[in-house]
């Protein structure tokens, strides 16, 4: 069936700003031919793997290495002794071992390292590693761990199992509670959410003979994993290079060191022979990070006319053992925890404890997630009580550039929330509602709902984030474009492409792209936060123009015209638009030094110059932002009235993320977003129970597979931001945020009752419409 | 390292057994290779009875089909007789796994398998199928429900294997129905699976009923009660409301990570309601 | 030591495009040298891999997975879960897709294999591949040679399916970035495509 087909069609034409070029990743993907951090194997490869822990929390006793070291095809077996290093690793705050000396503080925390000839003896020795816990009394719930008397899961901790807390009070904060003509109180809880990216956690390591440490990685973020494992394994940071392939999918999890410490740690005792590590799916839901479980106290009050007045928000996530991005994570939740939405009073303490569950961390959404979950349901809440339309409260209260957004903050970027709406309220999808709604089917009921978004981008006040875009006019005259973000499947790298094609007026067969590696690329900060195109993109745009007017200056030179002027590039070439005379690149080249066919440049980007009234901790770890991208999501529901299993049936999704640089790549990320937005609302129930993973592979834990995902339709409204590359914000995460409270209200919407626990599995939802009909209602169901 | 045997007639499979009397059958390996890397110790010897065309298709035999136990299940879905006289069958095939995994998988494996969850069992019950059982010097035929003891637990002895089964056509019913109630829409462990056929009066009084339901007991239970009190009455939400509090007593369902019991019992006598669809 | 494997991996993997911007410049090589215990035990298989007969020395045991990635050097065919929950590992014997996670070496003797490395030949590319590339229905692409592999079947199955059924055609492959609209798109884009090349 192999048709033969002239496959340069697809690419042929223009890279321009708007175009849906096809990724430039897509050839090698379909063709199975790219190769992946776990596409790594090489001659005389040990395979390593780790022997976990086990149990939730114990002092280590003794650790029993012999049996397995005397197993044939068992190479080395290493322990924290063999750590030279801090033997901590971190994002912020460095808490997580490499390999645990003194205690264990969840079921997947690493003991032993061991190397061996083949995956079986791999399997074997890892059985016969004798690991002695003494079991330690053991916390599972965020609130309980803030307890008096709790166990400590780290006794060096000043501030006990509290690893952040954050407050904020604005206006006259809780007394404006009676100032209030209705007042909604609810209390939510979002569960864990695992990534289930498809490829788990991977990487090879090799020593060099000069000594030098390789580590190739499916990571998010190769600059700052090479800090982390220098500092862990007490290693020279310029002697670790870290090289970022293309990774299967990471979704946040894996921002941050999984495999990299345990890599090299391997690689210091292999005898100069590389190291393959590949956790296998169970190891990878029972040791990898998480969305945050949270447990979340809402209560928002309005004036009769609908206009908020007063919101008080306790926020509690549950960051397992270690840090990872936890604090960060609570700062984003609580900058979130409001809306959209102009509200004058408002109070917002919020937690990140300690826990001894599996860790959480970076997620898609980031903290945004859970409280959107909240606060669009309490909108819906509200809208019922005061008899509004939901939109139309939505409409009221959203917030306008100039505005004070509900944590005070005031809006100078593009705020494009209200044209959300707009453009949702015109769609056939909201005004033909009620006709799709009466013509359900017998047992079937439906119902339609919505939600409004907001999510930052970018690190915040206080850590740099910056980006240094490297752009090289190689000797054979191709543009190569140096990555310094990770492309995780998002397809930054394709419009970094078309960002440079567009300027230098290239094509996509004189381009070339090489990815993250810390040898070759430059620090650009981490694949993450909804920053990589509009960060990378404007270093791109200033490195491109360097670049641009150099090599049109010299093509002048060359031609002896008197200035760049009426000099343009094409495909391949600089030609004179007037006389025609037109130089080959790879001709003006020649007459480039090295150093001139390199430029660089570095964007940071612009923070909010107002401090808010939030305690330094929560300013350190990123309150507030700035630059909010927006969007509008609308759900059509259906529900089986016998079983209570949800059917999504069609999907809306309106999008304030400034200018789309290609469409088909912006489409990409809402519809993927709404994907484990689906997930997260119905299906992808993680439960642990004592610490424990109970749903630790793909039949248990239910992803959303193609029958699950509804049609959806995505639109774009463009509104131009001025400081984004090209007039671009990010359009990573917000999709994530609106399905679990779209799909909530549209089942309100068709049922009358809510559920305040999550997933909406068939089971929740039976005792929604049981209401103790049939099933009986439990303590979380939400009654008013 | 374990030997892997291929024979391709049932006479090589009865010398191989013979020979390797520890060896251990497995047909399309959906379920039995799960986890078998991982296992320690392995058997010395696997023989896949995936070759074995003397076991494999589906052959239309007057009042009966007949079904070699490696009939893949994709091959069951393109077979005339099952989609014209067994229909039921075909529609909890038709929702199992997934389609490489119906490529792959048998209906004498998921026979043999034995799973509460199974998708073919309860529509090869409301068939009532008959398993027919080989070794190299006996053939015996059993009703499934005497087959299957409990879950993974099979009326199978040492030497036997099952080598296909046959179920007595059911043109006569006019509703074939099978509804799986998952977590997700495909691809998902049943929670509960009924298979129910129905033949109905020119005036939907319901003449004959046979319902079955999986993922509710630890095989699948049958409850003649429903069908005694079913005969002879209207089809429709009314009389088959007041059959539902029969299946949530005659069911025995467990706690798991899928669902509790309660809700298992509460939507096995639920879903019987469904039925109202045909009328 | 006995050499298990004896065919050349470049034939059946066809020549890679070997660039600067798409590889480090570290050296891998894709045939692995069995242990020891493997070749002790091992038996002949033959068969036909996309397109090219092979025989080989083979544990019999041996997960298809690991004989076409490590062995073979086939690292197209992706494994994600183990477990045949997933679909990335999906592969073509005689034009049926099975999942090579929970298929042994053995099963394959005397059969055609297709593997995503054999649905293309150099740039020429099967309609299905062509049509992922256009509709965008590629992210991360871990689990896209699953899911070609998959739309391969299902347009042997059904050659002209709706909507509703290309979904059901590959709900054994999951994929975590997509959403699957795109990909639902690029199937009927090919079959558009097979329709006008008839």
């Amino acid at each position: 069936m192999t048709v033969d087909r002239d496959f340069e069609r697809i690419y042929r034409g223009t890279l321009a700003i708007g175009s849906p070029v096809p990724r430039v990743d897509a050839f090698d993907k379909v063709t199975g031919r790219q190769i992946f951090a776990a596409d790594y194997y090489s001659p005389d490869m040990l395979w390593a793997g780790v022997k976990r822990a086990g149990i939730p929390h114990g002092r280590v006793e003794y650790l029993h290495v012999e049996r397995a070291t005397s197993l044939a095809g068992v190479h080395a077996i290493l322990t924290h002794e063999d750590v030279r290093g801090s033997n901590r690793q971190g994002v912020v705050r460095k808490d997580q071992p490499v390999l645990c000396n003194d205690k264990v503080r969840h079921c997947g925390d690493a003991v032993a390292l061991v190397l061996a000839e083949s995956k079986e003896v791999l399997r074997q020795a890892l059985d016969l590693v004798g690991v002695g816990l003494e079991p330690l009394p053991a916390v599972f719930d965020a609130e309980q761990a803030m307890k008096e008397g709790a166990p400590l899961v780290h006794e060096d901790h000043e501030a006990g199992n509290i690893l952040l807390e954050g407050h904020l009070k604005t206006g006259a904060g809780e007394d404006a509670r009676d100032e209030c003509d209705i007042l909604i109180e609810a209390c939510f809880k979002t569960p864990r959410q695992e990534h289930a990216y498809l490829e788990t956690e991977v990487g090879w390591a090799q020593m060099g003979d000069d000594g030098r440490l390789t580590i190739v990685c499916s990571t998010q973020t190769p600059f700052r994993d090479r800090a982390e494992v220098a500092e862990a394994l007490g290693l020279k940071y310029t002697d670790i290079r870290i090289i970022a392939p293309y990774p299967g999918g990471a979704f946040g999890g894996k921002d941050g060191v999984t495999v990299q410490s345990l890599l090299g740690l391997a690689a210091l005792h292999s005898g100069g022979r590389p190291v393959k590590m590949w956790w296998g799916r169970e190891e990878s839901f029972v040791c990898g990070t998480k969305r945050h479980a949270a447990t979340m106290y809402y209560t928002l009050g309005a004036k009769s006319d609908g206009s908020l007045h007063y919101l008080k928000v306790r926020l509690y996530l549950d960051t397992g053992p270690y840090d990872h991005l936890g604090g960060v994570v609570l700062a984003l939740g609580l900058e979130h925890s409001g809306g959209p939405y102009r509200i004058p009073n408002v109070v917002l303490d919020g937690w990140c404890a300690y826990t001894n569950n599996p860790i959480g961390g970076a997620f898609r959404g980031f903290g945004v997630t859970q409280v959107t979950a909240a606060m669009e349901q309490m909108m819906d809440m509200l809208a019922e009580k005061l008899g509004m339309d939901p939109l139309n409260l939505r409409l009221r209260n959203a917030v306008k550039t100039g505005d004070r957004n509900f944590v005070g903050k005031t809006l100078v970027n593009s705020t494009g929330v209200t044209e959300c709406l707009e453009v949702l309220a015109a769609h056939p999808l909201w005004k033909e509602k009620d006709a799709w709604k009466s013509s359900a089917d017998t047992f079937k009921k439906r119902g339609v709902g919505i939600a409004a978004l907001m999510h930052a981008s970018g690190y915040g006040p206080f850590v740099p984030d910056f980006a240094n875009a490297k752009i090289q006019l190689t000797e054979q005259g191709k543009v190569r474009v140096y990555c310094g973000v990770v492309d995780m499947g998002q397809g930054n790298a394709s419009t970094n492409l078309q960002i440079v094609g567009s300027i230098l007026g290239q094509d996509a067969a004189h381009i070339e792209l090489v990815q993250p590696d810390t040898d070759r690329t430059l620090p650009s900060g981490s694949a993450s936060a909804s920053r990589c195109t509009y960060t990378f993109g404007n270093a791109l745009i200033g490195a491109a123009g360097i670049l641009k007017e150099r090599i049109l200056q010299r093509a002048a030179d060359l031609l002896m015209a008197p200035d760049a002027k009426h000099f343009a590039l094409v495909p391949g070439s600089v030609r004179h638009l007037r006389d025609g005379r037109e130089l080959p690149l790879s001709l003006v080249a020649q007459y480039l030094n090295e150093s001139e066919r390199v430029a660089v440049y570095r964007f940071r980007v612009p923070v909010a110059g107002e401090v808010m009234p939030v305690g330094e901790d929560l300013r350190l770890h990123g309150f507030p932002h700035t630059l909010f991208s927006y969007g509008a999501h609308l759900a059509y529901v259906e529900v089986d009235e016998l079983t209570g299993k949800v059917s999504v049936e069609r999907y809306l999704a309106v999008s304030d993320c400034g200018t789309v640089i290609n469409p088909q790549v912006y489409e990409q990320q809402i519809h993927g977003g709404i994907a484990q937005g689906v997930g997260f609302a119905l299906s992808e129930e993680f439960q642990v129970k004592e610490g424990r993973v109970l749903t630790p592979g793909f039949s248990t834990y239910l992803i959303p597979t193609a029958a699950d995902v509804p049609e959806m339709e995505s639109i774009p409204v463009q509104l131009y931001e001025q400081t984004g590359p090209f007039g671009l914000k990010g359009v990573g995460e917000i999709s994530t945020n609106g399905p679990l409270p779209a799909i909530s209200n549209a089942l309100f919407d068709a049922l009358g009752a809510r559920e305040g626990e999550y997933p909406l599995t068939p089971e929740r939802v039976a005792r929604v419409i049981g209401a103790g009909d049939w099933l009986n209602a439990s303590g979380s169901m939400l009654r008013w | 390292m374990t030997q892997v045997f291929l024979p391709r007639t049932l006479n090589e499979l009865w010398n191989l057994l013979d020979a390797e009397p520890d060896g251990r059958v497995y047909a399309g390996g959906t379920d039995f290779l799960v986890g078998f890397h991982e296992r320690a110790p392995r058997p010395a010897c696997l023989i896949c009875i995936e070759r074995i065309s003397e076991i494999k298709g589906v052959s239309d035999r007057g009042d009966w089909i007949w079904i070699g136990a490696a009939t893949t299940h994709s091959m069951l879905l393109a077979a005339p007789p099952i989609r014209e006289h067994a229909a039921v069958l075909a529609r909890g095939v038709s929702v199992l796994a997934s389609p490489p995994v119906r490529n792959m998988g048998t209906i004498g494996g998921n026979i043999v398998n034995a799973s509460p969850a199974g998708d073919t069992l309860p529509p090869l019950y409301v068939l009532g199928a008959e398993v027919e059982i080989e070794s190299r010097v006996s053939t015996r035929r059993v009703p499934i429900q005497e087959f299957i003891l409990g879950p993974g637990i099979v009326d199978l002895r040492r030497g036997e294997i099952v080598t296909g089964l046959r179920v007595r056509k059911a043109s006569r019913f006019a509703v074939h129905h099978y509804e799986k109630v998952g977590r997700r829409k495909a691809q998902a462990c049943s929670v509960v699976g009924m298979a129910a056929l129905i033949r109905l009066s020119e005036s939907k009084i319901i003449e004959e009923i046979r319902t079955a339901w999986g993922s509710v007991g630890p095989t699948v239970v049958t409850i003649p009660d429903v069908e005694h009190f079913l005969v002879g009455k209207p089809l429709g939400v009314k009389s088959l409301k007041e059959a539902m509090p029969l299946v949530s007593g005659s069911v025995f369902p467990i706690d798991d990570v899928r669902a509790t019991a309660e809700y298992r019992r509460k939507v096995a006598a639920r879903i019987l309601v469904r039925l109202a669809r045909y009328a | 030591m006995a050499q298990r494997v004896r065919i050349d991996a470049a034939v059946v993997r066809g020549s890679i495009p070997w660039t600067e911007t798409k590889e480090p410049s570290l050296e891998i090589l894709r045939v692995v040298e069995p242990n020891s215990d493997a070749v002790r035990e091992a038996m002949e298989i033959a068969f036909f891999l996309n397109g090219t007969p092979v025989k080989l020395d083979v544990a019999p045991d041996r997960r298809v997975v690991d004989l076409l990635r490590e062995d073979l050097g086939l690292t197209g065919t992706k494994e994600a879960c183990g477990t045949g929950d997933c679909g990335a590992c999906t592969i073509l014997v005689d034009n049926e897709s099975r999942l090579s996670c929970l298929m042994l070496a053995a099963q394959l003797d005397g059969r055609t294999v297709a593997t995503i490395e054999g649905l293309s030949q150099g740039e020429s590319l099967h309609v299905i591949q062509e049509a992922f590339i256009e509709c965008g229905a590629v992210q991360c692409g871990f689990c896209t040679p699953g899911m070609v592999a998959s739309s391969v079947d299902l347009l042997h199955r059904i050659p002209s399916p709706t909507r509703q059924e290309i979904r059901d055609g590959f709900s054994g492959n999951l994929c975590r970035c997509t959403g699957y609209q795109k990909i639902v798109d690029a199937v009927e884009l090919a079959v558009r495509k097979l329709q006008e090349d008839r």
